[in-house]
């Protein structure tokens, strides 16, 4: 054991707030619904939408968990252009271990998203393999340009120690 | 199919199969902004001793998403959506998102899902995604 510093349990409560730079846009949703080969038409066909209650046509529900649209950063060395933690834990290798997401209502394109991200936990655990973890949960609360509640993402990230029982 | 009334427990959604290629990574990684290389990029991946790009595990929960809504139709909103990753998939795989139908309300049915990668035969070989879960709300496509 050893993974869970002082340092790492400093981390818990720490906030980074994004909001974009401009509205989620219709286009967006249409490629990305396109990208994944969703062709339904609460994506595309307006009329259709508002034929069963929605305003309009709405994003894929998935896309605001998904999208690094809002962090409106550089990409770094290996082209990742969204929000992290920056964490390297020396003499691990990190795997994700996966993610809670809830809606609160289909996203507009409209929409202008503000993201909230938290370091909810760190845990330090070992897995079956006997070897150390550190486990770090962290939550992203979306919402938009008027305060309402859109999404939540509960992720998990894993620090498994290398080399021993690994 | 739609279903017409809400789904007993046991039943069994009509699963979604889905070829990932280069390609669609690539479109999915412009889709959501994340370029990271390791999700196309043949030198980096070997360079990391992979077999080939590394599929986006986000994706996964987008599919299962597609399943539920063509299942139940377009008055119904997924509420949540919980999944654990299990294995990597790489460029040209094929995957099934499959779901089972474990309570029911009123207004409401509860989902356990996976993500299984395909052998070259068809044969399910390892998963991707399990366990997975979601509620999903019905009578109204949200709002």
């Amino acid at each position: 054991m050893g993974l869970l510093t002082e340092e790492i349990k400093a981390l818990v409560g720490t906030t980074r707030v994004y909001t974009a730079p401009e509205a989620m846009g219709a286009a967006a949703g249409r490629y990305f619904a396109l990208a994944v080969g969703d062709d339904n038409p609460l994506y595309t066909d307006d009329a259709y939408a508002r034929e069963h209650g929605l305003p309009g046509v709405t994003l894929p529900p998935t896309l605001i968990c998904e999208t690094n649209q809002y962090a409106g950063l550089p990409a770094d060395a290996e082209g990742y252009a969204g929000h992290t933690w920056g964490l390297h834990l020396p003499g691990t290798r990190q795997v994700r271990g996966g993610n809670r997401y809830v809606f609160h209502r289909r996203v507009r394109p409209d929409d202008v998203v503000t993201a909230t991200w938290e370091i909810t936990s760190a845990t330090e655990k070992t897995n079956r393999a006997g070897a150390d973890m550190l486990v770090v949960g962290s939550r992203a609360t979306y919402t938009n340009q008027d305060g309402d509640l859109l999404a939540e993402n509960t992720e998990t990230l894993i620090f498994i120690a290398l080399g021993g029982a690994a | 199919m739609t279903p017409t009334t809400p789904p007993a427990v046991g039943t069994k959604v009509p699963p979604l199969e889905r070829t990932v290629t280069l390609t669609d990574m690539v479109a999915y990684a412009g889709a959501t902004w994340d370029w990271h290389r390791l999700h196309y990029d043949p030198a980096y991946v070997a360079e990391k001793r992979l077999p080939g790009p590394v599929v986006d595990g986000q994706v996964f929960g987008a599919y299962l998403v597609e399943m539920l809504q063509d299942w139940l139709g377009p008055d119904c909103f997924v509420a949540t959506l919980e999944f654990s990753f299990r294995n990597l998939m790489f460029a040209g795989e094929t995957i099934r998102c499959e779901g089972e139908v474990s309570a029911v309300s009123d207004d409401a049915v509860e989902v356990d899902l996976s993500v299984t990668i395909l052998g070259a035969d068809g044969a399910e070989d390892r998963y991707a995604v399990k366990p997975a879960s979601a509620r999903v709300l019905l009578g109204s496509a949200g709002s």
